[in-house]
């Protein structure tokens, strides 16, 4: 026989990645537009406020997204919103980044677990899990052009709409620390030729 | 080989798009196309297909290292310089390739001629493997084929022991073009195959690739949607492209193990067609080629102009040995062209159609072995990706 003794398919759907959800438990943290409004705040000492904002600071080249011409980034972010990236392209031309409008304070968590309400997921809480332990963190947060009040991280994660404590699960604000993903590198040449097998 | 008329199974459309072969119709006209099928005597299909694809892949395996070693034919095959030692190193240090397709022209009596290798990103595996094997088992089963037709087609049998031999990363990545039915649809079958073979399998499409640099050295490596490295990975999508795009550099950088490898850009370039003409001269199943220069004559009839890379047809000209010109439009009038004697594709009558049909022969290969062929057939002499695929059986 010449043929195939069987021709069998057996993934019916696309393989998908799967979210990861469940019994995560929420933590808080606190969005600020800068280290004075923290300071004034008096949640946190001044020298909090500023290592939170160092930490964001240093953070936001590396994961502000990255785009290869200004006005892609002005259509995400708005007009006069984004800055030159320090990375450069293979061939050495620059990209382009939104400028951090804010930034995530993710100490909270780590400090006073015994006094600080989580407010969701309580009956799955682990006793042992409050706070402490786990990691998130100080980012910067971001504005896209078409809703300025929300604070969204790195990855498009709504945080916050304006000032003041959040709450979060940490997978949700998980920055790609120390990270620069550049995607989109792949498939310019769809553009003008729609077919690529032969 | 004969071509049959036969009636259309009554379900099929519908059968289709439940196994996701949702492109079996193109812009309204039909791409499977079971109105009729070809039929082949088991002497045709061993003697003057399997037996000639099986020679000439091994001429073209024999050929690799040498090209990888020549400056000069690198340079014919306009492979960029700062991919040289990477082809080499793919070559030589046995990065294993899975499958490819050789286009012939074969009418039924001698030896069948070379059109080209689609050696990186051949796509109709799905069509060919999956389901011309269920057309013949359905209409066996129907009754409209006696239960001793057979057909040329190994492809998923092939494909499921490749997948088993090959020692690949787990997880191993698929990726194509996002938005393109046809080549997802290869994907999807072979990633679905692979999944049969024991395979962990993941889909990303080509644009979601990330790449991320190395804090130390700068290095770069291909990550996915979750920034995890990308450790194997099949592309569906041409190594002339990869190697011109901005994350070209991750390849040659990372540890990435690609399917199909890097050495596979040598014979998916058209320019392997004068190479082999000038190792193999009057080899009978290759046709004359050489590569065009400015000093080259003007296109003569019976000759025929194509695109060192080009797919689907794209961008080739021909003039018949009677002297009518065809020209298949397309993208790829940027880079550099061959000429080819001119084979014309048997002629068949479509009764359906009440027109001709242009047939060419396409001939699978997996490893290193023959694994089935296709049929495709076009309104003209210019097989191109709206060429409609019709399938075959061996019966004597």
């Amino acid at each position: 026989m010449k043929r195939s003794k069987k021709a069998a398919l057996v993934l019916t759907v696309p393989v998908a990645t799967l979210l990861i959800a469940g019994c995560e438990k929420e933590v808080q943290g606190m969005v600020y537009n800068n280290p004075d409004e923290c300071s004034t705040g008096g949640w946190n000492s001044a020298e909090q406020c500023e290592a939170d904002y160092a930490t964001a600071k240093a953070l936001h080249p590396q994961v502000a997204p990255k785009y290869v011409n200004k006005q892609e980034c002005e259509a995400d972010f708005g007009e006069g919103k984004c800055e030159t990236a320090p990375q450069q392209t293979a061939s050495g031309g620059s990209f382009f980044m939104p400028m951090m409008m804010g930034y995530l304070a993710g100490q909270m968590m780590n400090r006073g677990g015994a006094n600080t309400q989580q407010p969701g997921g309580a009956n799955m809480q682990q006793p042992t899990a409050a706070g402490a332990g786990t990691s998130v963190p100080s980012q910067p947060l971001y504005k896209s052009r078409d809703d300025r009040e929300t604070f969204r991280t790195a990855t498009n994660t709504p945080v916050a709409k304006g000032v003041g404590p959040v709450s979060f699960k940490p997978s949700q604000v998980k920055p790609q620390a120390g990270r620069l993903v550049r995607r989109g590198g792949f498939g310019q040449q769809a553009a003008t030729r729609s077919s690529f097998g032969s | 080989m004969q071509r049959i008329n036969i009636a259309e199974r009554a379900n099929w459309r519908a059968y289709a798009e439940e196994v996701g072969f949702d492109f079996h119709t193109f812009d309204g006209e039909p791409y499977w196309d079971e109105t009729a099928y070809y039929q082949f005597s088991l002497q045709q299909i061993e003697e003057d297909l399997e037996a000639p694809t099986e020679e000439l892949h091994q001429m073209v395996m024999d050929m690799v290292g040498d090209i990888t070693r020549s400056e000069e034919m690198l340079t014919q095959l306009n492979i960029p310089r700062d991919y040289w030692s990477y082809v080499w190193n793919s070559w030589n240090s046995g990065e294993p390739h899975l499958y490819g397709r050789m286009d012939l022209v074969y009418d039924g009596t001698g030896p069948a001629k070379l059109l080209e290798l689609n050696y990186d990103t051949p796509t109709s595996l799905f069509e060919t493997g999956f389901f011309q094997w269920v057309w013949l088992e359905e209409q066996i089963r129907n009754g409209a084929l006696p239960g001793r037709a057979d057909q040329f087609n190994s492809l998923q049998d092939k494909i499921e022991q490749a997948f088993i031999q090959l020692e690949l990363p787990t997880p191993f990545y698929f990726t194509s073009v996002r938005d393109n039915a046809e080549d997802r649809g290869t994907v999807n079958y072979l990633m679905d195959v692979a999944a049969q073979a024991g395979k962990n399998v993941r889909y990303i499409a080509l644009e979601d690739i990330g790449v991320i640099g190395d804090a130390k050295d700068g290095s770069q490596q291909f990550v996915d949607l979750d920034g995890e490295p990308i450790r194997g990975l099949f592309k569906l999508y041409p190594w002339e492209f990869m190697v011109q795009e901005e994350f070209a550099r991750a390849v040659t950088d990372g540890n990435t193990q690609m399917v199909e490898p890097a050495w596979k850009m040598l014979l998916s370039n058209k320019g392997i067609l004068p190479l082999l003409w000038a190792r193999y001269p009057d080899h009978p199943n290759l046709l004359p080629a050489f590569f065009e220069t400015p000093n080259s004559e003007p296109m003569a009839a019976g000759w025929v102009r194509k695109p060192l890379f080009s797919r689907e047809g794209a961008n080739v000209d021909l003039i018949t040995t009677g002297g009518e010109q065809i020209s298949a439009a397309g993208p790829y009038a940027d880079g550099r062209y061959i000429r080819q004697a001119f084979h014309a594709l048997p002629k068949f009558r479509d009764e359906y159609r009440n027109a001709d049909a242009y047939t060419m022969v396409g001939s699978w290969v997996v490893g290193d072995s023959a694994a089935g062929i296709c049929i495709r057939e076009d309104a003209t002499l210019i097989t191109k990706d709206s060429s409609r695929f019709l399938p075959h059986i061996i019966l004597d």
